[in-house]
């Protein structure tokens, strides 16, 4: 799911059943799974630290790991007898995160969403889409394939152009969002085949 | 502790930022959860740049975190295992 969800399979699915993981376990699992991908690149992409002591401090980040691999062109990401529908009430909420993040038109302007949200889904094996600014396009790949690389070098590039806070933000959970959305898409009909 | 991207704390906020830190303040919580300097937990506080959308992010956690079919240690276990791959230490 967090690596390659298009190779979640039908043999995936009657291997969680035989161990009792039903439809609606596996479904729970693939929105679980996508939405700590969320927190975890905005957790990496603002920096916070820990909200408690720990006796053994964690390991740290290795920016040098190769990217995430790319989604053969044309993964299918269609809705099939796994779906989010199972879960009305995550449906519900999926749904006014991504209108709220995808349809507006400040700090972003609406055309980059539309060039970053395509960005992430071809990554995932959907369609090419409108090309948007290059630099917006190579955060929105880092927070996407590489979220261990996030930090100030990341930033970098954007920072030196005049890109705020409230900016750079913006463009790490648009792509966030996106990746969230394609990944469940796309690990629910790959389960669903 | 100085962030990436800039963070305001429970303690530091004020007007739409405060009353939604407030708000999630009162959802229920297993204790063990709930921070110890008692203010919001630091990865609400990392969406503080954007108040409005900390309410969408963390419905979908209730949705997802407070209802099965998944126990809360499976839970757990997909959340850690998400975390340890993508090399997010928080």
């Amino acid at each position: 799911m967090t690596e390659a969800p298009w190779r979640l399979s039908a043999a995936v699915r009657a291997r969680a059943a035989a161990v009792g993981l039903d439809d609606d376990a596996l479904v729970h699992g693939v929105a679980l799974s996508a939405y700590f991908g969320h927190l975890n690149r905005v957790a990496d992409a603002v920096g916070v630290s820990l909200d408690y002591a720990v006796r053994y401090p964690a390991p740290h980040a290795v920016p040098s790991t190769p990217r995430y691999e790319l989604a053969p062109a044309g993964t299918d990401a269609s809705v099939g007898p796994l779906a989010l529908t199972r879960r009305p009430a995550t449906a519900a909420a999926l749904d006014a995160w991504r209108a709220y993040m995808l349809e507006r038109d400040a700090p972003l302007p609406r055309a980059e969403r539309d060039a970053i949200l395509a960005r992430v889904n071809m990554h995932l094996g959907g369609p090419p889409g409108p090309a948007g600014d290059p630099l917006f396009a190579e955060l929105a790949d880092t927070v996407a394939l590489a979220p261990w690389a996030l930090g100030p070098a990341a930033f970098a590039s954007l920072r030196a152009r005049g890109a705020d806070d409230a900016l750079l933000f913006d463009v790490c959970v648009v792509a966030t969002t996106a990746n969230m959305l394609r990944r469940i898409g796309v690990a629910l009909a790959a389960l669903s085949r | 502790m100085t962030t990436t991207l800039a963070t305001t704390a429970h303690a530091a906020s004020t007007g739409v930022l405060r009353e939604i830190y407030e708000r999630m303040l009162e959802r229920p919580l297993p204790p063990t959860y709930r921070p110890a300097h008692g203010g919001a937990p630091g990865i609400v506080v990392a969406h503080s740049l954007e108040p409005r959308l900390i309410p969408k992010v963390f419905a979908t956690s209730s949705t997802l975190n407070g209802a099965g079919p998944l126990a809360w240690p499976e839970r757990e276990l997909v959340n850690a295992t998400t975390s340890r791959l993508n090399q997010c230490l928080y």
